[in-house]
């Protein structure tokens, strides 16, 4: 997060991804290409997703406390508009990596019975929905409380909190939506009801996690002046929560499924679980859940940044690794990371830091129209 | 009345006037400062000085007793003590664990934040606290923030404390004395206790009395009730309507097969297939003393016990002829009977039939001993 003062250092690391990623796509097989991008996609995605997500929380709750730090969630909910490119080009991998998108899917019973849902087309439309949706709600939320800084109007405020409930109801719909169609049916036989819930507990921890990093970086720049250790405690606190709440629904999908032991459910997870790929669900319990926990559970430490700023990289790193958990089990029964993976990775870490860099401009620092932002500064714990 | 005080009391109308009065009064060290809230203040934590709660660390280790009670629990049940394989998975299947391993985590930890909130950490039952009888009360739990310098291990300085708290703006002073005795805990545990104890008693002749009262409410009936056809009930699925059917033709009911030999001398060529083991001659001794010595003596020698009613004279199975007969020809009259005596192949099972064949000849053996069996 030293963006400020090493802009330079992100154009490299993007050029130099750049260059990787255009010789991967001459070296690697397609599938290994197609997944890289669907991973970065949905990852750009789903941290601008649960950015917006916390927006609109707040909103919803009439929170205080959030209302200082508001303008860091806001800021990356924008890498939603960065996504939207990303995940159009996606289209182009149906055919790669979606058996019901290739023309053999039609002979696959299972595969044919979803048809009606599972086609190119429809696909295509429900995809720019959800896009379209999205900014929608973007521009709403994001772009009055820019307006606000300037006209100080408290209407705004009164129009997000109408509008935030409405909100959920899509972003409900809409990240299951992404959980269905992107990520499950990459294996279109295997369905499972809560997944929408799994991704959703993903998304939100990465929006967490991106917010306490800019946070941090912009108290130490000492660009919130007022923000304290009790602000940054309560995004720590959902942290903790939602690190267990992850666990909880994952370990519920997976208990069923291995209790149940059916071959239509089980083979996602045996493809998942057995060989190399144990090595990777292992570590993503550990960092997704053992080592959050721990590090979350002292009170002190929820509110120390020192603490927060590694807990918060490393919840990034563990919805990164379950997403790639979940997609690369497609491409090989060997988890693959090599140059093309770390390409990739360069591109877009440095392409999505200078988009974030840019967003660190729009409006003020703080939402100093609204008028909640005294309370919120005043709160204490 | 100086030296016997609790507490000086006085108001504040807002949280914020609260929160700046406690340091001010706490640096003047007059005694013990304690803020009373009609809510939760953010923020009083840190003005009190409080220290960190050890509820956090007891609620931690209760926590994690509760995981390593839960697993070692039903490793122990499931596979050590009682292993049963269920639906294919191991005998320990952790997965299967893992929700009872939550629920007594969050069980052991709640138990612990609650009842070491309440009993080690407030030290409760504190039934009288002096606040509780103070005329500030009404005011602190409506809208009112009280501030109280109270009496620590030195007692208390009434004027000092006073003055401290007319400094920083207090309204409505009030000194509260001690209570005038202490609430005894032991007498409160021993009522409590009683009162627990004489409550299961009621409910239980409660359930007693209810369920023998009014038996149209069977407390578990749900393995009688099964959906399942029992011998006499009627039934719609077969077409006669009965629940019981008629076994197909041909059926053999296990270790019972069909006798087809009808003379003696058919049944001589049979072979005892039972070998003259010990345990065979002691179900073979059983099953005799049992059926066979009520008429043909405890010896087999036909001197009954049970006789003088019957005209017929039973069989002395000692005689010539039947020491002659084969094996087979003793089984042959189990089997169908011979003069007076009946047939006994429904009394007796197969093996039954020819461990009693064995002991009928040990005991002729034992009647007619040769020189060899005494050395």
């Amino acid at each position: 997060m030293n963006g400020s003062r090493f802009p330079g250092a992100f154009w490299a690391m993007a050029a130099l991804g750049s260059l990787g990623v255009g010789a991967s796509w001459f070296a690697v097989s397609p599938e290994r290409f197609w997944a890289n991008w669907l991973l970065w996609f949905l990852f750009v995605l789903t941290t601008g997703l649960g950015s917006l997500f916390i927006v609109a929380l707040g909103h919803l709750v009439g929170a205080r406390w959030s209302v200082p730090i508001r303008r860091a969630p806001e800021r990356l909910s924008s890498l939603v508009l960065l996504a939207a490119p990303l995940g159009v080009v996606a289209l182009l991998a149906l055919p790669v990596l979606y058996p019901w998108a290739r023309p053999e899917g039609a002979l696959n019973h299972i595969i044919a019975g979803k048809a009606p849902w599972l086609n190119v087309p429809f696909f295509a439309i429900r995809v720019f929905v959800c896009f379209g949706v999205w900014l929608l709600a973007y521009r709403i939320l994001t772009g009055g409380s820019v307006k606000q800084d300037q006209t100080k109007d408290p209407t705004f405020s009164v129009r997000a909190r109408r509008f935030a409930p409405a909100f959920m109801v899509i972003f409900g719909f809409t990240i299951t939506l992404v959980a269905f169609d992107w990520i499950s049916s990459l294996e279109p036989e295997w369905y499972s009801d809560i997944f929408g819930v799994y991704l959703f507990a993903g998304t939100f921890l990465a929006g967490l996690g991106a917010s306490a990093l800019v946070v941090i970086h912009l108290v130490e720049h000492g660009r919130l002046p007022g923000v304290r250790g009790d602000h940054l405690y309560n995004l720590g606190g959902f942290m903790f929560a939602f690190t267990v709440f992850w666990s909880y629904i994952g370990f519920a999908q997976y208990m069923l499924m291995w209790y149940g032991n059916m071959p239509e459910e089980i083979f996602w997870y045996k493809q998942r679980i057995e060989g190399p790929w144990l090595n990777v669900i292992l570590l993503l319990a550990a960092v997704h859940f053992l080592v959050p926990f721990f590090a979350l559970v002292p009170r002190d430490r929820k509110g120390d940044p020192r603490n927060m700023r590694w807990v918060a990289t490393l919840v990034l790193a563990a919805h990164f690794l379950d997403l790639y958990w979940l997609i690369f089990p497609v491409v090989g029964t060997s988890p693959v990371f090599s140059w093309p993976e770390i390409s990739f990775a360069l591109c877009f870490l440095g392409l999505a830091m200078l988009w974030v860099r840019r967003a660190m401009s729009t409006g003020a620092d703080m939402p100093v129209g609204d008028p909640l932002l005294q309370e919120g500064l005043e709160f204490r714990l | 009345m100086a030296e016997r005080a609790f507490a000086v009391v006085g108001l504040f109308d807002s949280a914020q006037e609260l929160i700046e009065a406690i340091p001010r009064v706490r640096a003047r060290q007059v005694g013990r400062v304690e803020a009373y809230t009609p809510y939760p203040v953010h923020g009083i934590d840190a003005a009190l000085g409080l220290r960190r709660s050890p509820l956090g660390g007891m609620v931690l280790v209760a926590g994690l007793l509760g995981t390593v009670t839960a697993l070692s629990f039903q490793w122990w049940m499931n596979a050590v003590d009682y292993p049963i394989p269920i639906g294919g998975k191991a005998v320990f299947s952790w997965q299967a664990f893992v929700p009872v391993m939550f629920e007594v985590t969050v069980l052991f930890a709640t138990f612990t934040a609650g009842l070491g909130m309440l009993f080690l950490l407030n030290r409760l039952p504190f039934f009288s606290h002096p606040l509780l009888s103070s005329k500030a009360i009404a005011a602190v739990t409506r809208d009112k923030f009280a501030l109280a310098v109270e009496a620590d291990g030195n007692g208390l300085d009434v004027d000092r404390a006073r003055a401290a708290l007319l400094t920083v703006g207090a309204k409505m002073l009030e000194v509260l004395p001690f209570p005038s005795r202490e609430p005894s805990s032991l007498r409160f545990i021993f009522r409590a206790t009683l009162g627990i104890a004489a409550a299961c008693v009621v409910a239980g002749y409660g359930m007693y009395w209810t369920i023998k009262l009014f038996p149209v409410l069977p407390p578990m009936v749900h393995m009688q009730d099964q959906p399942k056809l029992n011998a006499y009930k009627a039934s719609v699925f077969f077409k006669d309507g009965h629940g019981m059917q008629i076994p197909v033709e041909g059926t053999v009911p296990r270790g019972y097969l069909p006798y087809t030999i009808s003379t003696q001398g058919e049944a001589g060529e049979l072979v005892n297939p039972l070998p003259r083991t010990r345990q065979v001659l002691q179900k073979g001794r059983k099953a005799f003393s049992e059926h066979c010595a009520v008429c043909h003596g405890a010896l087999g020698n036909g001197v009954p016990t049970l006789t003088s009613a019957y005209g017929a004279k039973p069989a002395n199975l000692q005689a010539q002829t039947f020491r002659d007969y084969p094996d087979g020809k003793i089984y042959h009259v189990i089997m169908v009977g011979k003069n007076a005596m009946p047939s006994y192949a429904a009394d007796l099972t197969e093996d039954e039939r020819w461990a009693i064949v064995h002991y009928v000849r040990v005991l002729q053996r034992a009647q007619n001993a040769r020189d060899e069996d005494l050395r």
